[in-house]
Order: C-alpha cells, then structure tokens, then sequence
C-alpha cells in the first residue's frame, strides 16, 4: 500500500519540518502522532472501514491527518473546503456521505451520522470491495451542476512514489481540488516542506514567501496578474522562489514575459491538471512556457478535430451522478481546443460555454436563471468577455419588456444579483438589446456580438 | 475638444463611488490604494470599477477607452496602483 510506504518514509524523517501553518512548525513526527489520535478516534466514533465520510476544512495539519488516518482505513474521502457550504447538503446527498466530519481549527471538531447505502452505486461497490481508500471530488458539470469524480486513492498516489526533489512549497491550490491534493501530497512524499496559507491575497503570499523562504509556488494565471497589479512583489524578498507553476486557465504570453521579467531566473511550469484524471507530470518548452509536454509513461494523448483526448490507468472510475465520460476505448475528451507543435501542446480555450473568471467557473445557465427572475426581464443571454485582469469576465445581454434607462438597470440588475450570486457571477457589463437572443432553434445565442 | 486633468480626476472618483465598498466608510485621496494590501478593492471590484470608469469617459468625452489592456500591464509601474497612478494614465490615454 502506497500510504504504508509513505508513513515509513514519514518515521524515517520525522524530525524534519513538515509543515508551517499560522506561524507555528509542525514536524513530520507531530504528524504522524496527529494520524494515531484520528485512527483512534474514527473507532471511537465507530467510523468503520469502507464508509464514505465527508470532511469539512481548509488547509491545516489536522485535516491532513485525519485523510491521512481515513485512507488507511479503507474509506472513501469527501474533502470539501468550507466555502462549498451552501451546497454542501447536496454534495453530502450526491456522494452517498455516511460521517461528516468537521474541523473547527484549535483541535475542535464535530462529527455527525447520516443514513446512506453507498453500495447501491456500483462505483463505490466496487471499491468497498476492494478494499481500496477512495477520493470523491466535486468538478462543475456543463448544466452547472456539480458531477461527482470517483477516484481510487491508491491509483492516485503511485506517481509520488518517485518524488524525490523536497522543496519549500506554498500550498496555493484549494484544499478539494485536485491541484491542492496534488501539491500536498507531493510535499509529504517528497519529504519537503509544506507552508499552507491562510489567506490568498497577493500582499498575504508575499509575506509567506518571504518568512518562510518558499521555494515553489504552484498558482493560476489569474494570481501572478494579481500579484504583478498589486505591486506586492515589490515590498517583500522573493529570492527564494525556483519554481512558478501555473495552470486551470490560458496564459498570455504577454503576462509571461512580465514574470520572466519580475522574476528572472524562475523556472515558469505550466501544469495541466483535470479533476478527472489528475495532474499528469508535465514540461514545458524552455523557451516558453505557454506550450506544454505531458510527460509521463502513465498517460497517453491524442488529438481529434483539434480537441486534447487523454488516456490513464489513474484516471477517475467515473462519475457518481452523470454518463460515463470515456470513449468506449478509455480515452477522455478534455473538451480543451490544443494546437500541436511536434511533442509540445498549446491549450487555446475551452470548447464549451464555460466563462472562467480568473480560475472560478461560471455557467452562463446559472446566472441567467437569476437574471430572468428580475422583474421587467424578457430575454437574458450571459457570456464571457476577454479581460486582461482576470482572463474572462461575466457579461449580459438584456430584452426589456418595457423601456427602462439602461444605467437605472444595471445597477438595479447587480443590487438583485447581490446575495443571490457570488461576486464573481455578477455580470460586470450589462447591454440592453432589441434584438432576439435566440436563434431559430431556440438556443440562446451566447456569442458577444459587438 | 481640450480634455482636463480635473475631469478626468471626477470621472475616476465618481466611478470609485459607484462601487459597492461594504459600507465601509473610506476616505479617498490621491494615494490611496485601489489594489493591493491595504487597497480599497478586491480584484473582481477592480474589474467593475474599470468597466464603469471606461463608461463614464465615453459619455463624458465620446471617447471609447480601453484602459485595461495588455498596454496596461505591460508598464513599468502598474497603472491601477493608487487613485493618482490611475488618474495619470488614463489622462495620458486621453491626451496622447
């Protein structure tokens, strides 16, 4: 079992510095003494084998031992940070949750049962059967609702098992996505250090990079812009970056060359990570890093009509509640538009109608929804416009059933939004049309016209 | 049509107040922050603070502006520091 061998490993090291949270260092040793008090307590609370069990958290050492403590108990892992609570009952509904555990911060925590049959899905049968941990991840379908990702934890962790390089990484990537697993495992494989931050604004980075002298900063495009706006990087020492990695949007070779600029001598790694299939080692052109080279024996590509299929034995079992996304030979359609340069990929943009504010997805069907519920609101279409801050912005197209000043609208359109919408689905720019927003077929045309 | 420094300066503080800012009660001057620590907005406040200013200034002056664009980032200094920086570069924008 891959977790065994990284517990070993852990004992090995465990007077090595493992993890920086809130100021204070957690040695390995400390984690794994964490690990021993959740075992014991998730047979205290009769948390058996096999059981999917949801845990609520952001980053912090605890959370980590107690997925640490429920892999090797065989259970199957629901991580959701704690900004997914207004969905969190459909989430625990969907994923079969059986125990919902969650961390308050200062050691409290709350643990509650719920009734479910995970084995009536055959997915989760199987792995029950198996005797396999499992990893249940929520990625946004194209409706806009949410599709639950089923992985085998223990596929997922062989590609740590030859990490070998330990760095000082800042953990930037979310806490349930894939890219946040990724990073902190690697961390705990590697031996290296992990620093979580607490928050993520661009002057609270700088601070951790320079107090902790970090190492590696896996992020978005959308942050390094931020971070450039800001001016932050300025007041603070960063020597001690070696690594940027990037990646969950498109990167202007424009912004590149600024960080190249801001941050000479970095290496700048572009990563591509999809929730269901885990992020496949990758390289970048040494020249420029917007192009990219999946590197590893583990995943195959192919490209059909410009569209980037992969292959992998690590990819997810499948989905909890939508089709099969595979083809019938195992290939998975990434629905990203790639173009080819010998062995090297340039991912363009999404195929679908999915508007990505500065790494957050935005289903135009969701906002349209709201906006429609406005009164004097006959037709709504919502798209995404280029932005060079955050890569897209939300924008609308309105039919009025009567005329109304069309400043009076907008403002009385984002006042409606407001608790009704995440900020960053409010639409920025609204227009009032006279023109039809469909098209013969009755689809909504979403294409800006301008 | 001779555009001034002033009007431009009004048309960024209006646009500023067009922001919902979570009621809180801030004084702006010229050096106060717009984006960073201790700045006055978040990064999608930021957005809509630009999209707004670029509306005010085709009204204002039938000028239509791209203020947030790749020339942008690519100065030296970034625009979008503080009220002041951005005043200068969208008056040079008008004026160039």
């Amino acid at each position: 079992m891959h977790i065994d061998r990284l517990i070993k490993n852990m004992e090995l090291i465990s007077k090595q510095e493992a993890i920086i949270f809130q100021d204070k260092i957690y040695y390995y040793k400390d984690i794994l003494n964490q690990i021993e008090v959740w075992e014991q307590r998730l047979k205290l609370h009769n948390i058996e084998k096999g059981k999917v069990v949801s845990i609520i958290s952001d980053y912090s050492p605890e959370a980590i031992s107690v997925i640490i403590a429920l892999i090797r108990n065989q259970n199957i892992i629901v991580p959701l940070s704690p900004s997914t609570e207004v969905q969190s009952s459909d989430f625990h509904n969907i994923s079969y949750t059986q125990h919902i555990i969650e961390l308050l911060g200062d050691h409290r925590y709350q643990i509650e049962k719920k009734d479910s049959t995970p084995a009536n899905n055959l997915i989760l049968r199987n792995l029950i059967e198996n005797k396999h941990a499992g990893l249940i991840l929520f990625t946004s379908g194209s409706s806009g609702k949410p599709k639950a990702v089923v992985h085998d934890f223990e596929k997922l962790l062989i590609k740590f098992q030859h990490s070998k390089k330990n760095y000082r990484t800042l953990c930037f990537m979310l806490f349930d996505h894939i890219a946040g697993i990724d990073s902190y495992f690697y961390c705990l494989f590697s031996g290296g250090m992990a620093i979580y931050p607490v928050s993520r604004n661009p002057a609270a980075i700088c601070k951790l990079i320079e107090k902790h002298k970090v190492e590696v900063l896996p992020t978005s495009p959308t942050f390094l812009n931020l971070l450039l706006i800001s001016e932050e990087y300025k007041k603070y020492d960063l020597s001690s970056l070696e690594i940027i990695t990037f990646g969950s949007e498109r990167m202007h070779s424009l912004l590149l060359d600024k960080i190249k600029n801001v941050f000479p001598g970095v290496k700048l790694i572009q990563k591509y990570g999809v929730t269901e299939l885990g992020s496949p080692p990758s390289k970048t052109k040494p020249e420029d890093s917007t192009w990219i080279k999946i590197d590893s024996d583990q995943f195959q590509t192919r490209i059909i009509d410009d569209i980037l299929y992969i292959k992998t034995e690590t990819a997810m079992l499948g989905y909890l509640n939508a089709p099969s996304p595979f083809t019938a030979d195992g290939w998975y359609n990434t629905g990203d538009t790639v173009i080819v340069d010998g062995e090297y990929l340039q991912i363009i943009g999404r195929k679908s109608e999915i508007i990505n504010v500065g790494g957050e997805k935005v289903y135009p069907a969701e906002v349209e929804e709201i906006i429609q519920s406005l009164s004097n609101v006959d037709e709504v279409v919502v798209y995404g416009e280029k932005n060079v801050i955050m890569g897209q912005i939300v924008c609308a197209k309105v039919t009025l059933l009567e005329e109304e000043d069309s400043s009076q609208f907008s403002k009385r359109l984002k006042k409606y939004c407001k608790d009704k919408l995440e900020p960053y689905k409010i639409p920025v720019k609204i227009k009032i049309t006279k023109n039809k927003l469909h098209n013969t077929r009755f689809k909504k045309i979403r294409q800006p016209i301008h | 049509m001779n555009i001034r420094k002033d009007q431009v300066d009004d048309l960024v503080l209006k646009a500023l107040q067009e922001i919902d800012l979570d009621d809180r009660s801030i004084e702006f001057s010229k050096s106060t922050i717009l984006y960073g620590d201790n700045g006055l907005l978040e990064s999608i406040q930021l957005v809509n603070f630009i999209v707004d200013l670029e509306k005010y200034i085709e009204d204002e002056f039938s000028r239509s502006l791209s203020i947030a664009d790749e020339k942008a980032i690519s100065q030296k200094n970034s625009p979008f520091r503080t009220i002041e920086t951005l005043c200068n570069y969208v008056y040079s924008l008008l004026t160039e």
